[in-house]
């Protein structure tokens, strides 16, 4: 068995997943870069949950039950490599955000292996998820912001919760605003900003930590077409950095048009896995419960 | 830094949910408020108790017929009881005593004036050291010729014995109730920080998402219930200060009544030392109160 605390306590430097200097594509903008942490930043004792070589998500005979028979995932293998754009498709209860919750280990497998970054969560202690869970960016269709809170202190209070300095935050918060395309909009509210920008600053928030993964659950599934391009398009320019990212949704359109791998669900089993479209849903169209 | 971070949050939550905050405030006053009042009530009636209870002496009663060598013998046997230790002090009341204390006793002394003779006999009124004495020192001078065969010795037996209960059910009836007091106020402040949690579980939800530690995310919580208790606690003994000097004070001095004198001054606490224990007190039952109450939105 993996020792898998003793990894995390171990605070070595490694080359931090958003150093952008190899990535080849002009669509990268310059200002990227800046989010590159500064060498000197503080490591703490059990701040950090390094994924190891090897796929980023690996999925080993999966099966999620919920009380009663009611089941989530019904036998699940698949492989994600690091720096792979993936899809996760299928009707509501397929098993996609079952898939996503078993991830972030907010639910955990009934049997099976889910493996994050090399480390089996089945084995990881209940007070190591909080590093799981900063190693790992998580978006959201209803972007889970803090109402009473601006843009600025929505993102910084993640850095906050990861035991950041003042100075840092002050420091990185309007560097990531940035990034995603909300300069000088750090001080508004949720409320008084428009679904695609609260969305952007979801994001800003998961990157802000600087994942290795980052996972999105319909992220696109309460905004119009156009906007919904400029979000696929902040996505795809994440993953360039090396991120690998994990997007689940039912919008065909957003899926056809990236041709990307498409991983498809449905009743809890993965019926199809390959690059391209979104596809025929193999099964019925009713509502699976 | 973080301690101010969780300080500012705590108080950011205060000011976000007003009237929640109001609620846990008013709850801990009320709980402290209660606990203040009864704590000096409860070590009041125990010292009055515990007065009462070393008021039991022992009567021996002197028969008219006996001779002065003999009362002489008595006396000499109860001064070895003092000597032992068991006695604490006795006097002798001569018939003649006797008669006058009953004429200072009773309202209209001109009865006793109809009395052919005096009919009162003498008698050695001994205070035990210890009211739990008093049944030794009586085995000790029971059979003493010199007893009045009529009266003999009077002692409240079953007053002494009962006292000793009251005084003991007394204490751990106190304690009980504030064990309960306590507990109640732990769980009307949890409930009242339960709806001030409950009203910010999305908040939760995102600290958690973003992986904030359990610890992380309790502080604030904490440090909001520690304010409201304080807040609560300090209002409280200011009102107790105020019922105290403006009621139980000006009364104390006023009337010179059997009940201050009863109550000795060293069974009430001092009110510093009452403030402290009360302040302490609210602050624990904030913090107590909201760690609990986060145990069930922490699970996962």
């Amino acid at each position: 068995m993996a020792r898998i605390d003793d990894d995390i306590h171990d605070a070595g430097s490694t080359p931090r997943a958003f150093t952008l200097v190899e990535v080849p594509l002009e669509t990268v903008p310059a200002d990227l870069a800046v989010v590159t942490p500064p060498a000197s930043e503080k490591r703490r004792r059990g701040d950090v949950f390094r994924p190891g070589p090897g796929p980023m998500v690996q999925f080993q005979g999966v099966i999620k039950r919920y009380d009663g028979d009611v089941r989530g995932l019904d036998g699940v293998s698949v492989s994600i490599a690091a720096g792979e754009f993936v899809f996760l498709v299928g009707q509501s209860g397929s098993g996609k955000s079952t898939f996503i919750r078993l991830c972030i280990r907010e639910l955990r497998a009934t049997s099976g292996h889910v493996i994050i970054g090399g480390r089996d969560l089945g084995e990881l202690k209940r007070s190591k998820v909080p590093y799981l869970r900063r190693a790992i960016g998580c978006v959201f269709q209803d972007f889970r912001l803090l109402p009473d809170r601006t843009a600025s202190e929505n993102v910084a209070y993640a850095l906050q919760v990861t035991g950041h300095s003042r100075q840092e935050v002050n420091r990185r918060v309007p560097e990531i605003l940035a990034l995603v395309g909300l300069d000088g909009k750090g001080d508004r509210l949720p409320r008084e900003l428009s679904g695609g920008e609260q969305q952007r600053v979801s994001i800003a928030r998961a990157l802000v930590n600087q994942p290795r993964l980052l996972i999105a659950d319909e992220p696109t599934g309460n905004l119009d077409p156009d906007t919904s391009q400029g979000i696929m398009d902040l996505l795809t320019r994440i993953n360039r950095t090396g991120t690998t990212v994990l997007v689940a949704t039912h919008d065909r359109d957003t899926v056809d048009r990236m041709q990307q791998r498409v991983i498809a669900l449905h009743k809890g089993r993965i019926v199809r896995d390959a690059e391209g479209g979104y596809n025929e849903d193999p099964g019925d169209t009713g509502e699976i419960a | 830094m973080r301690l101010g971070m969780f300080f500012r949050e705590a108080l950011r939550s205060i000011r976000a949910n007003a009237a929640i905050s109001v609620a846990a405030t008013v709850t801990a006053l009320i709980a402290v408020f209660i606990l203040g009042a009864f704590i000096p009530s409860f070590m009041y009636v125990r010292s009055a108790v515990s007065a009462q209870t070393s008021k039991v002496d022992v009567d021996v009663y002197i028969s008219d017929t006996a001779s002065v060598k003999q009362v002489n013998a008595l006396r000499d046997k109860i001064g070895t009881l003092k000597t032992d230790g068991q006695v604490a002090e006795f006097t002798y009341v001569s018939k003649d005593d006797a008669l006058r204390l009953m004429r200072e006793r009773l309202r209209d002394p001109s009865v006793l004036d109809e009395l052919p003779s005096n009919p009162l006999p003498a008698k050695f009124n001994i205070q035990p050291t210890d009211p739990a004495n008093a049944n030794a020192i009586v085995a000790a001078v029971k059979d003493d010729a010199a007893l009045d065969p009529t009266e003999g010795i009077v002692y409240p037996q079953t007053t002494a014995d009962r006292l000793l209960t009251a005084a003991k059910f007394v204490q751990w009836a106190g304690f009980a109730l504030i064990g309960i007091l306590l507990v109640a106020a732990v769980l009307l402040i949890g409930n009242t920080i339960r709806l001030s949690i409950f009203a910010r579980r999305r908040e939760v939800e995102v600290m958690r998402l973003v992986g904030a530690t359990n610890w992380f995310i309790r502080w604030p919580f904490m440090i909001e219930g520690v304010i409201c208790g304080l807040v609560g606690a300090v209002v409280a003994v200011a009102m107790l200060w105020g019922i105290k000097v403006g009621v139980v004070d000006a009364w104390a001095s006023g009337a010179d009544t059997a009940l201050t004198k009863t109550g000795s001054a060293g069974g009430a606490i001092a009110f510093p030392l009452l403030t402290v224990v009360l302040v302490g007190a609210g602050a624990l039952l904030g913090a107590v109160g909201s760690g609990i109450t986060l145990r069930r939105f922490l699970r996962i």
